[in-house]
């Protein structure tokens, strides 16, 4: 409905992330793959520092490790020295070079290069590009999905010559948002795959950053979708976006290809996952199985449950877009009230919310989120939601404050649950604390 | 604005004066590990508790670090705000100047704080933005110190970042601020950042044997014990090569003698207090400190010896920078840890020189190359176990390697005899752990004996 900022010059407590960290976050989805960040060595140390923390896994990233002079001279010669390494020393199939701030006001043009060096070595089998993500612009989210969308460009470049196609129709490409937790990937993939489609996630991080011991350390992500599947999808009958951010990939490969798609805005609560399953039932023809049905049942039962739990509070969010306007139509099923939803930087959906919506930072959410009960965001915002006193529920990137945060499911009747539970909870011990320091002493 | 001073820094960028050391190495593309200068000054500074420290720059490098490190107060905690001029499109086009200092009124006005750090970072130090200028008039305005902290990301690695700091305290904040009256002349630790209370450790056994502390530089810091510095009578350089610098200029600014010295392993914290004492050049302190010591240590192999049986021989490979590779090696050797292999990758060659004398001579030295590298030490010496930082430890997990988190993240502090006490207990309940036994055994399924009807 409305957008507002308030007027600040400083961002103060940021939840906005850089771009470049969200590609990287993309490119682990991949597997055998190396994200490369044309930048000075802190704009790849900290995305892999946070990226650890958050996922508790080794995170695949390297950098062109830029320093004044190669700035000022020649950036590239950076860049294709740590493509020759890269290559030679770790043979990935998918190589993503990310461009950053630095890149893009020093005006390096790496796409040329990365072309001509291609060419040069006759480059063939993997799949190598670029994607331009200064931080200035866009955050977490807007560099997950602008890296997915210049993947699935190099895709269809390279088997855009091929000849022609063949649809199967019985195959889905999921495109999931930034958002999604690598469970959540693995229940979407499921709920799918659960009316008899083959589903290929592009990326898949549900495979790669859910925690597994398979084979030891690389220095390549250790899972993910493999490139040849990646490729696959391309065969794809119809596209299932999830996050309102996926839309531009969706939308790239309906104009080269002519695969239709689907967009979920939402992904939380009881109505989306309806719409879902609904819509999976629809095109597929078979009926909904049962353990969705029974899902649902306890889900709602769930909700009866809770629902005195939730009578009279007030929640704050903050959170990047896709993952707010998600977040909003669940707390709206719990019946609370929704005193401040702040999201990290504009996008329509965002925009085009029923609800009054700040774009700022966790400062934003301290000063307007004031009596709120319960707070709703990344691990930074713990002391803001002590300092307002209320009960804090992780949730987005980065989670450092409890452990599995990365396997929590959000998605489908059996996350709504989870997450409705767990808001409970934090709500009911909330409350017995309140009781208990309002125990009259005599 | 010359963020570079290339003639002062280059030669001593990393260690000593003398240019017999290296220059800091180009970090290489495509094999670079670990963080810029950007990070290394924040590193230092960020522990002054009650400044507010202001990025300025584009989000990403307030919004992917701040609260990254294990850094503790006891007591304000504007430190632990992330503050960043968030420059967009427009601003870099036409400058963020202004954006600065509006921002730094508005820190100043709602946050009171007694002085405000302002970093460069890659960006702003590229499109030529006057940081030193918009401070200078927003600190004469204000009428509180506004610092400018000239170590963009691209200038170099950490350790510059450090020393850059270490300069801006050098040239904004020694010297400009008396201590009360009745304050004793003390020690000042150079480069102790507090990490998981390391400091309060220290402190506690400094007081005990009656040294003052006069300024932390900078774990759990106020800004204003720094400004009173240069009053302290002994400067104690604890792990940071990178500010052997500014004890430097301080002896020859100030006259004030310095030391380097470690609290890791109980001879190492034997021998620093005792420096400590004899450079105070104080009869009744070194008798205290003697007394202090002894009566410590002996306590501390008493407590040490269910540890000490279950450690003896246990073979460690230690992957860490600067100082902590000497200082750590004399921890664990008086735990009877064995020291296969070493990291030197940010090490100058005073701290080679250091860990070869500790080390015996079948020791590894692993010079760069990351986890695939330290991996191999691990597998080739039999190591039991992996000391090393953070980011390393997801990737000694994924291999089923016991490990230990030595580095700023981390959670337990090793420093004094407690610490050393905490880090025998730790490396004991990490080799002892079950899931080395469970993870390694395979699901009955994969068993190949069959089922036997």
């Amino acid at each position: 409905m409305t957008v507002n900022r308030r007027n600040k010059p400083a961002s103060v407590n940021p939840i906005k992330i850089g771009q470049s960290l969200g590609a990287v976050l993309a490119l682990q989805g991949c597997y055998r793959a190396m994200p490369l960040i044309h930048g000075s060595q802190g704009c790849s140390a900290f995305p892999k520092a946070l990226l650890t923390r958050h996922f508790r896994e080794p995170i695949a990233v390297q950098t062109s490790a830029l320093q004044e002079m190669d700035v000022i001279f020649d950036a590239n010669r950076n860049l294709e020295e740590a493509l020759n390494i890269v290559l030679s020393k770790h043979r990935p199939d998918i190589i993503g070079i990310i461009g950053t701030e630095l890149t893009d006001v020093a005006g390096v043009d790496y796409a040329t290069m990365l072309k001509s060096y291609k060419r040069e070595r006759n480059m063939r089998g993997g799949l190598a590009f670029s994607v331009v993500l200064p931080d200035f612009r866009g955050s977490l989210e807007s560099g997950f999905s602008a890296t997915v969308e210049a993947m699935i460009d190099e895709m269809i470049q390279q088997v855009g010559h091929r000849g022609s196609r063949t649809v199967n129709t019985r195959q889905i490409t999921l495109l999931p948002g930034s958002f999604l937790t690598p469970a959540d990937v693995m229940e979407l993939k499921e709920m799918i795959s659960a009316f008899g489609f083959e589903v290929i996630a592009v990326p898949d991080i549900s495979t790669s950053l859910s925690g597994h011991l398979l084979t030891g350390f690389s220095p390549l992500t250790r899972g993910g979708v493999p490139l040849d599947s990646m490729l696959q999808s391309l065969q794809s009958g119809l596209t299932i976006a999830v996050g309102a951010s996926m839309e531009r990939p969706a939308r790239r490969l309906h104009n080269a290809l002519g695969t239709p798609y689907k967009v979920f805005s939402g992904a939380m609560g009881l109505k989306a996952s309806d719409e879902m399953l609904h819509f999976l039932h629809q095109i597929s023809g078979e009926p909904v199985p049962l353990r969705y049905c029974w899902q649902r049942e306890n889900l709602l039962d769930s909700m009866l449950d809770a629902h005195f739990q939730f009578a009279g509070m007030s929640v704050v969010s903050a959170l990047e877009p896709d993952h707010l306007y998600s977040i909003s139509a669940w707390l709206e099923e719990l019946g609370v009230e929704q005193k401040a939803l702040i999201a990290s930087y504009e996008t329509p959906v965002v925009a085009g919310m029923e609800r009054e919506v700040w774009i700022g930072d966790m400062d934003d959410a301290e000063v307007l989120g004031k009596g709120a009960d319960l707070w709703i965001s990344n691990s930074h915002g713990i002391a803001g939601a002590q300092r307002v006193g209320a009960a804090f529920m992780p949730a987005g990137f980065p989670v450092w404050n409890e452990l599995g945060a990365y396997m929590s499911v959000s998605v489908g009747y059996r996350g709504a649950m989870e997450w409705s539970n767990k808001a409970g909870n934090l709500l009911m011990q909330r409350e017995a604390k309140h009781r208990e320091s309002s125990v009259r002493h005599r | 604005m010359d963020p570079i001073r290339k003639d002062e820094f280059d030669s001593e960028a990393c260690g000593s004066k003398a240019p017999k050391s290296k220059p800091c190495p180009r970090p290489k593309p495509g094999e670079a590990a670990g963080g810029c200068s950007f990070d290394g000054a924040q590193i230092t500074l960020l522990p002054i508790m009650d400044a507010a420290h202001l990025v300025h720059g584009p989000i990403a490098c307030a919004g992917n670090s701040w609260e990254s490190r294990g850094t503790l107060s006891s007591g304000p905690s504007l430190s632990q705000y992330g503050f960043a001029t968030d420059l967009n499109d427009s601003d870099i086009i036409f400058g963020g100047e202004k954006k600065l200092k509006e921002s730094i009124d508005y820190i100043a006005g709602r946050f009171a704080p007694p002085a405000i750090f302002v970093y460069s970072t890659c960006v702003t130090a590229l499109i030529g933005e006057d940081m030193d200028a918009v401070c200078k008039e927003a600190g004469d305005r204000l009428g509180i110190p506004v610092i400018p902290v000239n170590s963009p990301g691209f200038v170099g690695s950490k350790n510059l970042g450090n020393r850059l700091a270490g300069d801006a305290l050098l040239q904004y904040v020694i010297g400009t601020g008396e201590p009360e009256p009745e304050l004793p002349p003390g020690v000042n630790l150079i480069g102790e950042y507090n990490i998981a209370g390391e400091m309060w450790d220290i402190e506690k056994l400094m007081n005990s044997a009656g040294i003052a502390v006069t300024s932390r530089i900078t774990g759990d810091a106020r800004y204003k014990e720094i400004t009173w510095a240069h009053r302290a009578k002994v400067n104690m350089v604890v792990c940071s090569r990178a500010l052997l610098g500014l004890a430097k200029e301080m002896e020859s600014r100030y006259g004030i003698p310095y030391f380097e010295g470690s609290f890791y392993g109980a001879k190492e914290t034997t021998y620093s207090l005792r420096q400590m004492a004899y450079l105070m050049n104080d009869r009744d302190m070194e008798r205290r400190v003697d007394r202090l010591t002894e009566r410590e240590e002996s306590r501390l192999i008493q407590d040490l010896r269910p540890y000490r049986k279950i450690l003896k021989g246990k073979k460690a490979v230690l992957y860490t920078g600067g100082v902590k590779s000497w200082s750590v090696i004399s921890a664990l050797k008086e735990l009877g840890v064995q020291v296969v292999g070493v990291g030197t990758n940010k090490s100058t060659e005073d701290d080679v020189r250091r860990i070869a004398d500790r080390v015996g001579d079948d020791t590894e030295y692993i010079p760069e190359g990351g986890a695939t590298r330290i991996l191999k030490t691990v597998r080739e010496r039999k190591a039991d176990i992996m000391i090393a930082g953070g980011r390393n430890m997801y990737v000694a997990m994924k291999e089923q390697i016991p490990f230990i988190d030595i580095n700023q993240e981390r959670h337990k502090a090793y420093a004094g005899y407690e610490g050393l006490l905490r880090l025998a207990k730790e490396l004991t309940y990490s080799l002892a752990n079950p899931i080395w036994k469970l993870a390694a055994s395979p699901a009955p399924w994969d068993k190949e004996v069959p089922y036997d009807r």
